[in-house]
């Protein structure tokens, strides 16, 4: 029934918006200041919720689009747009009950045709499509079944209990492909527009299923060149809320203006050692490297203190998928270091690159200071600055590098995270292999019961501890100002701006 | 002698010829940049296969002759595609960043002639003396600092003293043109104050060559007075080299707002630009790279054509 | 003709005071970096996390910067970047630009043309632009921005050599050592270049202000010298942040920076002085 959705309905319903926000107006007198700027420092790209890679993309098209579950600011997964999911024993197979309800943002009713066309389309089960899913990770869904009771039932290819954190991708209307030029969801905003290097702006969705949501009448993304632009418009008011300060430069606002959150990020900086070069493929350097820098330095440089130091692969926002065991492994011990260079041959260390992105000054800086405290065990590290794009081809793709330095964002799914330390996976950039660690990704996903699950996460997060695979930094915290103008925002364990709950301040 | 026609296709042909080997250049310089736009604009969790599509969709797999010849129809024609990272077309981005950039190459070249003519007539009324002594010198300061440092000292004061002119926030013509304006001025002063210098200097030593010349003594003879001398017979005369002196001008100005758009973080094409090159937008980077280069090449033709009319002895050489 | 002779120059009053001003500021510059060779206060790059954004006080007299490094250590070895790349830079632009110049007005006609086409292909860019692109493709480091802008310079020296040559090869000397068989590239390389330097020499000096100006603007943009090596333009960039709480940060490099720059106008003032003074 949405086949024939075209230019004409966009801009229809556009003015339509227009004529609701209007009548809106004749109803209550809404406050003129009743929106948001948000400050962002990546360029907007692509709203498709399914070919949407970009985490800055992310973090707008969640106002616009929503899933089947949702994560809210604690990193709980909450039923949304289903309203709950049976999952069989052998976590093959999931049924999900489809919310009543819901409109479109073109007013058109949420069935379960919408569900099952938006699951095939990410998981690539459309025709013309050849099989390749456009959310890799829904690659494992074999078949999806409209049951006509207003359930939708999910079959995979094997089991794989960790799946259900994927189902928070956007449900688009049956047959819609617009989505990049006029994205269309149920979300709490609809898309107005797009400016591109400038901002994207979203207006509220008067037909929102939950009542009451959303409070503010507008959101504008704009796109500032990078923290201290940001910085800049914040101070001039140009810009209300700004996410991902650093501590120090958050203390140079006006704290009557602004207040300052703090949370973490549930990302894991790496200082990424590639295990199939020399020196590196030897693990003594690398615990070597672990004991000879100073973590809570590094984080004081970069972050002014705020951050949570790694010794491992994981955020402690994970919860009981973090091993807290594995806290202090390798505090900084400079005498161990320099035996372990010396037993390695290396007494005399050895130099070596630090490629990293000029597009993060966090890391930037962090190899600035990797490389002071490295010198202390001989090693002299030469950092080489690269854009963002050359990064990800030389680095990232092509592996040809030695150490880097990159923070690894995920969504809540600690399967996400420790996947790329599988020996053949695309994104095990750092070329570790460990037949042990490969055996066990395999089994997690055929592990039904939680807790023996997490065992094996633990298990695997203590491998790649002993083998010191690399040396794991912090989780920067997430500081956000918000103009003491708003309140309501909530800072999220992930790369993700949640306007739904912002509304004006009760003075 | 040559002809005014001759002359005129001269500069055109050699106008055509210039601006195909500045496409080959940009192109050259653009199909050898390491790095996969495909991979740029998904980000590194996308999937291998994610990739291939999207490279494929995007016509990166053919060869590079058609890739040139299908760029340099779309130059032509002033529609050089569709941005990969935006998704929208290429001129439609660089007109939206032009109110930044012609703006303040506006405002900076009013602020340098405003500034420097006055200064230089009457620095050059009486050289040598106090006056034109500390102008000279204050001349030479300014010529030394970088825009981009003068940005940072301007930001510096205009924070800290007269917080009268917001920093970094940049207000659109359509929404308030005054605003608009007032945003600019600092920029725009950080752009052209080496070029006051520049300018001031040219047409200070421009002006004492003339003063000399027998005809501007003949006129002082006849009684006519200094002032009247200096807008009559010098400054035309040394206007002559102004159109040269202006179109270079006009070029640094361009080049320098490049780099002071970033300090005030203005959506211009100086940030376009530098986004466009670290996500490897060929479409969007070789377009900017051109019309840039366009305007440059526009800017010295229309000088040498007017140069000529006004002093046909430039034809001859 | 006016450039053939002129051994003897003149030093009048305004060229002297030129000369004293540019040495005394480049002089600045120079001993910083002489001594930066042997020894600075602190190790430029040594980080201290406990001395973080210390305002000018006796132990760091720049202060410090927000990794608690020394920012007159930093300043100091700074200077070296400033200097090498320009020197470098302008070597490589006079080698290529004369390369080109010469043979250009040697021989005029259809050579003349296309080295003279390509040349103001080149300068049609802003210069800037050009570096910035070249940088991007090649990857940021000191070598390439050495070439970059040795490139972008080039045309400047070449139309130079090109009028010089086109003047000094009408001279009678050069029409004799022509006509009686001396090789074309003896007499480049051994008749004219030599008569060209009065000419390059003013060329050479602006030319190392202006590729300084380059240099920092491009190190400003992080696709010049990388960190955590010093160089002005970095060092600025990174100090914009603490532009309230720490202006320290912005004023010694900048003031290093104009330093060099305004040194090397003022000795170029005076070359242009003296020369067109001993000329007439």
């Amino acid at each position: 029934m949405h086949r024939f959705i075209s230019k004409a309905v966009v801009i229809i319903s556009a003015a339509a918006l227009i004529f609701t926000s209007l009548a809106g107006c004749a109803k209550k007198p809404a406050a003129a200041d009743n929106y948001a700027v948000v400050g962002i420092t990546q360029e907007p790209g692509i709203f498709d919720p399914h070919t949407v890679v970009a985490a800055g993309d992310e973090e707008i098209i969640f106002n616009i689009y929503e899933g089947l579950y949702k994560f809210d600011s604690e990193g709980n997964l909450n039923p949304c747009l289903a309203t709950d999911v049976e999952i069989s024993d052998d976590a093959s197979v999931y049924t999900f009950t489809i919310r009543k309800g819901v409109k479109f943002h073109d007013g058109s009713d949420l069935d379960p045709a919408d569900v099952v066309y938006s699951i095939k389309r990410a998981a690539g089960l459309l025709d013309g499509q050849g099989g390749v899913a456009l959310v890799s990770e829904l690659d494992p869904v074999s078949e999806v079944k409209d049951l006509s009771d207003g359930r939708v039932q999910v079959t995979l290819e094997s089991g794989n209990s960790e799946l259900l954190s994927y189902f928070t991708t956007g449900i688009i209307p049956e047959g819609y492909d617009n989505c990049q030029a006029a994205p269309m969801g149920t979300g709490p905003f609809k898309f107005d527009s797009y400016n591109p290097g400038q901002s994207v702006i979203l207006v509220r969705n008067e037909n929102y299923w939950q009542k009451g949501l959303p409070y503010l009448d507008k959101v504008t993304f704009k796109v500032c060149a990078d923290m201290d632009a940001g910085l800049t418009e914040l101070s001039s008011g140009s810009i209300d809320i700004f996410p991902y300060l650093t501590t120090d430069r958050a203390a140079q606002l006006d704290s009557s203006r602004y207040n300052i959150l703090s949370n973490g990020s549930n990302m894991v900086q790496i200082f990424a050692l590639n295990n199939k070069v020399e020196p590196l493929n030897d693990v003594r350097v690398r615990e070597a490297i672990n004991y000879a820098i100073n973590r809570d330095d590094i984080i004081s440089v970069t972050m002014d203190g705020a951050g949570v130091k790694l010794t491992t692969a994981m955020s402690p926002a994970l919860g009981g998928y973090y091993d807290t065991s594995l806290d202090g492994t390798f505090d900084q011990d400079l005498e161990k270091a320099k035996a372990l260079m010396a037993e390695a041959g290396y007494e005399n260390g050895f130099d070596i690159t630090c490629t990293v992105t000029s597009s993060y000054l966090i890391h930037v800086n962090t190899a600035v200071e990797l490389a002071s405290e490295l010198k202390a065990i001989g090693i002299n590290m030469e950092i080489k600055q690269v854009d963002w794009a050359t990064w990800l081809d030389t680095v990232y793709t092509g592996r040809q590098y030695e150490t880097t330095v990159i923070a690894l964002t995920s969504t809540y799914a600690p399967y996400d995270v420790l996947e790329r330390y599988r020996s053949t996976s695309d994104g095990n950039f750092i070329n570790y292999s460990n037949a042990k660690v490969d055996e066990l990704m395999e089994k997690i996903p055929m592990t039904a019961d939680s807790e023996e699950r997490t065992a094996l996460y633990h298990q695997v997060l203590g491998i790649l501890t002993e083998d010191a695979c690399s040396a794991y930094i912090q989780d920067p915290a997430t500081i956000t100002a918000v103009s003491t103008r708003l309140e309501g925002y909530h800072v999220y364990p992930m790369y993700v701006q949640d306007m739904s709950t912002v509304k004006l301040a009760q003075n | 002698m040559q002809s005014k026609a001759g002359y005129l296709i001269g500069k055109t042909v050699e106008l055509i010829l210039t601006l195909l080997v500045v496409s080959l250049l940009v192109f050259a310089a653009f199909s050898i940049i390491p790095g996969d736009t495909a991979r740029v604009m998904l980000g590194p969790d996308a999937s291998e296969s994610q990739v291939e599509l999207l490279r494929a969709e995007m016509g990166l797999d053919k060869p590079l002759a058609t890739r040139y010849l299908t760029w340099l129809a779309s130059l032509i024609t002033f529609d050089p595609g569709k941005s990969y990272a935006y998704n929208v077309s290429v001129g439609e981005l660089i007109a939206q960043r032009l109110p930044v950039t012609i703006g303040m190459s506006v405002i900076a070249m009013i602020m340098v002639i405003i500034i420097s003519y006055p200064l230089a007539v009457l620095s050059a009324r009486k050289p040598g003396r106090l006056g034109d002594q500390v102008c000279s010198v204050i001349g030479h300061v300014l010529f030394a600092i970088p825009p981009y440092v003068a940005s940072l000292l301007l930001i510096l004061l205009a924070g800290s003293i007269f917080s009268l002119l917001t920093v970094g926030n940049y207000v659109r013509p359509s929404d308030d043109f005054a605003g608009y304006i007032a945003c600019l001025l600092l920029p725009s002063f950080a752009v052209a104050l080496p070029k006051i210098a520049m300018s001031f200097k040219f047409l200070r030593s421009s002006i004492i060559e003339q003063k000399t010349a027998d005809y501007v003594r003949t006129s002082k003879s006849h009684g006519l007075s200094d002032l009247k001398i200096l807008i009559r017979h010098v400054l035309p005369n040394s206007n002559v080299s102004s159109i040269t002196i202006i179109s270079i001008i006009l070029s640094d100005i361009l080049g320098g707002s490049l780099i002071v758009e970033q300090v005030f973080n203005l959506p211009g094409l100086g940030r376009l630009l530098l986004s466009a090159i670290s996500r490897r937008d060929f479409p969007l980077l070789s377009g900017i790279v051109f019309y840039l280069a366009f305007v440059t090449v526009l800017l010295y033709f229309i000088s040498d054509i007017a140069s000529s009319l006004a002093d046909p002895r430039i034809r001859l050489k | 003709m006016a450039s053939a002779k002129r051994n003897k120059t003149y030093r009048s009053p305004e060229a002297s005071a030129f000369y004293t001003a540019g040495l005394i500021l480049l002089g600045i510059v120079v001993i910083a970096f002489i001594i930066s060779l042997f020894w600075t206060p602190f190790a430029p790059d040594a980080t201290d996390a406990s001395s973080k954004l210390l305002a000018p006080c006796l132990r760091h007299p720049f202060g410090t910067d927000n990794f608690g490094r020394d920012v007159l250590s930093r300043v100091m070895s700074a200077s070296k970047y400033t200097i090498f790349i320009s020197i470098a830079g302008v070597a490589i632009a006079l080698i290529l630009g004369t390369a080109a110049g010469i043979p250009a007005g040697y021989y005029g006609g259809l050579a003349d043309r296309g080295i003279m086409l390509l040349n103001n292909s080149i300068m049609c860019f802003p210069g800037i632009l050009l570096a910035l692109v070249a940088v991007a493709v090649f990857g940021a480091s000191v070598t390439n921005v050495i070439w970059a802008l040795g490139l972008v310079f080039a045309p400047t020296f070449a139309r130079v050599c090109r009028v010089g040559t086109m003047e000094i090869k009408e001279l009678d000397y050069i029409t004799h050592a022509r006509v009686m068989g001396v090789r074309p590239g003896r007499i480049m390389t051994l008749h004219i270049f030599p008569n060209l330097i009065p000419q390059l020499l003013p060329a050479t000096v602006i030319g190392l202000a202006n590729m300084t100006l380059f240099e920092s603007g491009m190190s400003y943009l992080g696709l010049g010298v990388q960190p955590p090596d010093a160089s002005f333009g970095k060092m600025l960039a990174d100090a914009q942040a603490y532009i309230r709480v720490a202006p320290w940060l912005i004023i010694f490099p900048a003031l290093m920076l104009v330093f060099y720059i305004l040194g090397l106008y003022f000795i170029s003032e005076g070359l242009r002085v003296s020369l067109s003074k001993g000329g007439k």
